[in-house]
């Protein structure tokens, strides 16, 4: 079985049989309830929000799901997974945009939600141990009532799990005050593929944010898509929550103007500067045509930006000031309150959009969201924008399955040094059989070599797991691909957890040298 | 809500806010209806529920405001700020 380009996978689904022996092994450890094995309860768990041909949905469907209450419950179906030789996928919330809870090969879900209890605060600290099946924003509501936040904010807020957050090592709208994932979480519980149980964080310490003791695990055992074992308890780093919030939003009539505005507010070293986003010419002509902010705008308006601030409320006017006056200097024009505070206020929960495109012809028709995103620095934005627009440009002439929503680049860091860039596509569903599939997988591959190109990261935020992009990664990351070889061998023997993605499978065929070598291409 | 039926199903009268969309109730904008005669055809909505989901949609908004901050601070108050100190 071929997937993706030379990757040949190395398991199948498992039989009847097996899935038999498997459930009646589980009963052994989990209760009647907390095994599921009707349809709807498999159907569920096979997808998130990321487009897939929808006739072929059947081949993601798991064999079963589990909903495991503790560690070592969790511990305990692995461990028998790993025995009889089934796959195992994590799934938190199941909003990541690159399949790492989609199954491949079938096998278990093993479905954390059940896990979401707060286990300590530690108000002296600053700490929140949680189980990974919590969500944020029912997090903060707890927290809030001691003053208190954990400002890990996607765009998926309303319904992304803490676990989930680990296992793809997250990007937050905020990250550049708070930092990401990787900086908020001080350390987990990890069930490895052979159910071992162990615990990560800077050196052995539950609640230390800065360790020199041994290799950093930590950040081996985030981001990798399920494929290296599964969180089930976190210790995570809180925040005074913020007494004031600014956010407002400017517009200019060119995008180079809004590049340029972007950079210096990035640049300008304000403490409670949180993010600042670029919305280029094509995302404000999308946004003309349905969003109630952006229609009755003026015809000049072709770019904008908008930056947010959290802290107290005086560090916060002095610091919004600042940008105000930066604003000035480069000719912005302020959206007014209304806007500003509302699109921002929208910005924590871009999934519960309901959402369509356009044919070429202008008729509106029911369309997904899916966006590709890189890791660029400041000075490549531009040119990777122009790139990607030419990519889906090229998509559009074909079809009218895709549809160019424009492109965000968003601020990482405080120091302005790299951006998330995103593309927006919408993608009719429905209409994606098999040629459109093709042709999408091609237009990820040459938006991920376009990112490489100008010196990026595939992804930002997303990862890089799914067909197209996947082929790219071993040229991104040169002989630490090979590392990733090497320690998914090594930590998961018999290839159970989570397999097919990220080209892993590749750490079970022997020598796969000209593989690797085919897919780098020419140095 | 109105006592007749028919006024309930019967919007304000619609005008026209750009080549692509229209206006019924105040800040209420819809895609202009000759775009959706093809793929997805529009849905009769009484008045009382697209006012609903509006408000519905202010109220989510300003609610995730005070999730994340206590207060919000406006850009105008800091623009009459900064001139006010020149």
């Amino acid at each position: 079985m071929r997937r993706g380009w030379l990757f040949v996978t190395t398991l199948e689904r498992p039989s009847t049989d097996l899935v038999d022996r498997v459930v009646e092994r589980l009963r052994g450890v989990l209760r009647p309830d907390q095994i599921l094995t009707s349809k709807t309860d498999r159907y569920n768990r096979a997808r998130v929000p990321a487009p897939f041909p929808v006739h072929r949905w059947r081949e993601r469907v798991p064999d079963l799901a589990v909903l495991p209450e503790t560690t070592e419950e969790v511990a305990a179906v692995v461990s028998i997974a790993n025995e009889l030789r089934c796959p195992v996928v994590p799934r938190d919330g199941g909003t990541g945009l690159t399949d790492g809870a989609v199954p491949l090969h079938g096998g278990i879900v093993v479905d954390v939600k059940r896990m979401n209890r707060i286990h300590e605060l530690d108000l002296e600290n600053r700490t929140v141990t949680v189980g990974t099946g919590i969500n944020m924003l029912k997090l903060n509501e707890q927290l809030a009532k001691h003053g208190l936040i954990y400002p890990d904010d996607p765009a998926s807020y309303p319904c992304s799990l803490v676990g989930g957050r680990i296992g793809t090592s997250g990007w937050s709208l905020i990250g550049s005050r708070y930092g990401h994932t990787r900086d908020l979480v001080l350390s987990f519980d990890f069930v490895l593929p052979t159910g071992e149980i162990l615990h990560v964080g800077d050196g052995a310490g539950g609640k230390i944010s800065k360790s020199s003791s041994g290799y950093q695990l930590k950040h081996l055992f985030m981001g990798h898509q399920g494929t290296l074992g599964i969180a089930t308890k976190a210790t995570l780093k809180l925040y005074p929550k913020p007494e004031a919030e600014l956010s407002p939003f400017w517009a200019f009539d060119d995008y180079d103007a809004a590049y340029r505005f972007t950079g210096a507010l990035a640049r300008a070293g304000v403490a409670t500067f949180a993010g600042a986003v670029l919305f280029d010419e094509y995302k404000v002509a999308y946004l003309r045509r349905d969003d109630e902010a952006y229609i009755p705008q003026p015809a000049d308006v072709r770019a904008l930006t908008c930056a947010v601030l959290y802290g107290w409320e005086d560090e916060v006017r002095v610091g919004g000031k600042r940008l105000f006056r930066i604003a000035k200097e480069h000719g912005a024009r302020y959206l007014g309150d209304e806007i500003s505070e509302g699109d921002w206020a929208a910005r924590h929960d871009r999934y519960a959009t309901p959402l369509h495109g356009r044919t070429k012809a202008g008729q509106v028709v029911p369309m997904s969201w899916h966006c590709e995103d890189a890791a660029v620095n400041y000075t490549d934005v531009p040119a990777v924008t122009k790139a990607w627009h030419e990519i889906v440009a090229d998509l559009r002439r074909k079809t009218d399955v895709f549809d160019d929503w424009g492109m965000f680049a968003y601020t990482s860091a405080d120091t302005g040094v790299d951006y998330l860039t995103e593309i927006d596509v919408g993608i009719w569903e429905q209409r994606l059989d098999d040629a459109a599939w093709a042709m999408w997988v091609k237009a990820k591959r040459d938006i991920a070599a376009a990112a490489l190109a100008h010196g990026g990261s595939i992804s930002a935020c997303h990862g890089s797991c799914r067909e197209g992009e996947v082929d790219l990664v071993p040229r991104e990351l040169g002989r630490g691909f090979d590392v990733m070889l090497g320690v998914k061998r090594m930590l998961d023997p018999n290839n159970i957890m989570n397999p097919g993605k990220y080209l892993l499978d590749l750490a079970y065929q022997g020598d796969v040298s000209a593989q690797l070598a085919e897919l780098r291409g020419p140095s | 809500m109105s006592y007749r039926y028919s006024a309930e199903n019967t919007p304000p009268t619609p005008e026209r806010a750009s080549e692509v969309a229209i206006t019924t109730h105040e800040h209420v904008y819809e895609v202009d209806p000759r775009l959706m005669e093809l793929h997805v055809l529009q849905q009769t909505f009484p008045n009382w529920d697209t006012l609903r989901i509006m408000h519905a949609r202010h109220d989510h908004l300003a609610w995730m405001h005070t999730h994340f901050a206590e207060k919000t601070v406006t850009g105008s108050e800091l623009i009459a700020e900064i001139e006010d100190s020149r």
